[in-house]
């Protein structure tokens, strides 16, 4: 029982440290932003996409089109649905009882990112 | 004959039937992908490993009596150290699976999961959690060599911030089992929790513990004593043979254990007066305790231990013979048996074989002779090492007709108690027959 907790806790920090260490080596030049070449949206034109299968959110100024993510969130469909079409900020930093989404998922929302909000 | 012991049942059921929760508890998207089952073994990793760490917790109580739901206090902090060790794996487990699962989107999302910015407060309390788990059960399971019994006792203490930091966690992220749930369980785990530990540092001291005052304190050998206490408070303490008791010395000659308690054997039968207990020098406190001055206080918790059957001998039928093996100074709770039975004018099939490394350290020997004497059945064996080797199935059969047909109560070191446990069971002891009594309280 010793060996195996010991042996367990060595594992873990190699882990951890494995992660730090090849995070801090690879390259950190970020993909060159093609963020300018996508379009701006005014709320009119993201209210359009209010449904489950085209569901779209203007998010901290930026547009994304989560429509194919919606089958692969934790929560039921349900729950984002509400959020559909609208400015969901607030769904995304308090998801409704005052929690913000994990950094995690924060980076992940970039891969659904279309565009940017207009401002008006 | 058959002893039954609920409460590990009862502990391994809850957890089997949590786990059960929380598969029921998955959703179609937490096998989505790799990354997403990563991310759900990593939350259930959690849920499990904290209601170990909570139940763990709620073990340390040590009220008289529950002790023998578990078959007695050892085998309750076996339970308790299984449980802390599961709960280290499970909660080490835990980050590591959720930054994997966030792997999935890309490096650094598994490194922001593990070390998000600070005003991310939960994972940070979490991660203050697991250091203090690691820093308490360093010692628990020898990280860093064995510790000193005390210190071991005080670093232990900090289980008590890793207990608060990891429900402050889990309020801040529990979404995997339904809202009501969730709470309910971490309410009631934490109650228990919370109520063993205010009995433990609080209220055991004064309504656990039982005033005694040292009447005489007989030298056995130049490493062991017998205090006789007598009682200085108004409730006397109830106990069988062979159980044990946590003894605090208030003397403040001592050189060491002043205040600090320490588990003994008692070695009285419960007839008497007087509580004797044998204590043999195995440590700076133990070997202080020979100078304890009699008429200096002591504080008793307990009795603890379910090391013989507590009615032998029901109604018509006749008591089962027994073998008794101790080791050294595990003849204690013996001669409390023994002393016990001659008291009450009792007979019984018994063998004891008592093994030592040579004469001289055969403690109690003549007491034991003439108990043997007086008690109809019982036979006085005695093993020395450095004359017959380790011992063995050929010599417990020679000393002991009808081996098979014998209850078996063995206690001593661990090496021997493994050594005698193999040999009866080969020569046809049922495993429900065998009862052992360890020291080492891990």
């Amino acid at each position: 029982m010793k060996k195996l907790v010991y042996t367990a806790f060595v594992a873990f920090w190699a882990s951890i440290f494995t992660l730090v260490s090849v995070q801090a080596l690879s390259d950190h030049k970020k993909e060159p932003s093609d963020e300018e070449s996508l379009g701006t949206y005014t709320l009119e034109e993201v209210a359009e996409h209010d449904s489950l299968d085209d569901c779209w959110m203007a998010i901290e100024g930026k547009v994304y089109d989560f429509s194919n993510y919606i089958p692969e969130h934790p929560t039921p469909p349900s729950v984002m649905k509400p959020w559909c079409g609208e400015e969901a900020t607030e769904g995304m930093r308090t998801k409704g009882y005052g929690r913000d989404h994990s950094p995690a998922a924060w980076e992940m929302m970039e891969d659904y990112l279309v565009g940017r909000l207009k401002e008006e | 004959m058959k002893k039954n012991w609920p409460g590990r049942g009862l502990i391994w059921g809850f957890l089997v039937l949590l786990a059960i929760i929380c598969l029921a508890s998955m959703r179609g998207s937490d096998l989505g992908s790799p990354g997403a089952l990563l991310n759900y073994l990593g939350r259930v990793t959690g849920i499990l490993g904290l209601a170990m760490l909570l139940l763990a917790a709620a073990l340390i109580a040590r009220v008289p009596g529950f002790d023998r739901h578990f078959g007695g206090l050892t085998k309750l902090w076996k339970t308790h150290h299984f449980l802390g060790a599961g709960a280290l794996l499970l909660l080490m487990a835990h980050p590591v699976l959720l930054a994997l699962g966030a792997a999935e989107t890309s490096l650094s999302a598994a490194l922001s999961t593990l070390f998000p910015p600070l005003s991310n407060i939960g994972t940070w309390l979490g991660w203050g959690a697991l250091l203090f788990m690691m820093v308490f059960l360093a010692p628990s399971f020898s990280f860093f060599g064995q510790p000193e019994y005390q210190r071991w006792k005080w670093i232990h203490r900090l289980a008590g911030p890793a207990v608060i930091l990891s429900l402050a966690h889990i309020l801040y992220f529990g979404r995997t089992l339904t809202a009501g749930l969730d709470m309910a369980l971490w309410v009631v785990l934490a109650l228990l929790a919370v109520g063993a530990v205010v009995w433990r540092l609080i209220l055991s001291g004064r309504m656990g513990s039982l005033r005694f005052e040292v009447a005489e304190v007989a030298s056995v050998a130049n490493n062991l004593v017998e205090l006789s206490l007598k009682p200085a408070g108004r409730r006397k303490l109830n106990y069988q043979a062979g159980q044990f008791v946590y003894l605090t010395p208030y003397d403040k000659s001592l050189d060491a254990g002043y205040g600090e308690e320490h588990p003994y054997t008692i070695s009285s039968s419960p007839t008497e007066d007087r509580l004797r207990i044998a204590i043999k020098d195995l440590g700076d406190a133990s070997r202080a305790i020979r100078t304890i001055q009699p008429g200096s206080r002591v504080h008793i918790e307990g009795p603890y231990g379910d090391f013989f059957p507590s009615d032998p001998d029901k109604g018509d039928q006749p008591a089962p013979p027994e073998l008794w093996v101790a080791g050294g100074i595990g003849i204690t709770p013996f001669l409390g048996r023994a002393r016990h039975l001659a008291a009450t004018g009792q007979s019984l099939d018994i063998c004891l074989v008592y093994c030592v490394q040579d004469e001289a350290r055969a403690r109690f020997l003549k007491e034991l002779e003439s108990l043997a004497e007086q008690i109809p059945g019982m036979k006085l064996i005695t093993h020395y090492f450095y004359r017959e080797g380790p011992l063995d199935g050929e010599f417990l059969a020679r000393h002991c007709p009808e081996l098979d047909q014998r209850s078996v109560y063995i206690c001593g070191p661990l090496p021997l108690t493994d050594l005698a446990k193999n040999l009866v069971i080969n020569a046809g002891v049922r495993r429900k027959d065998i009862h052992t009594e360890e020291f080492e309280l891990l």
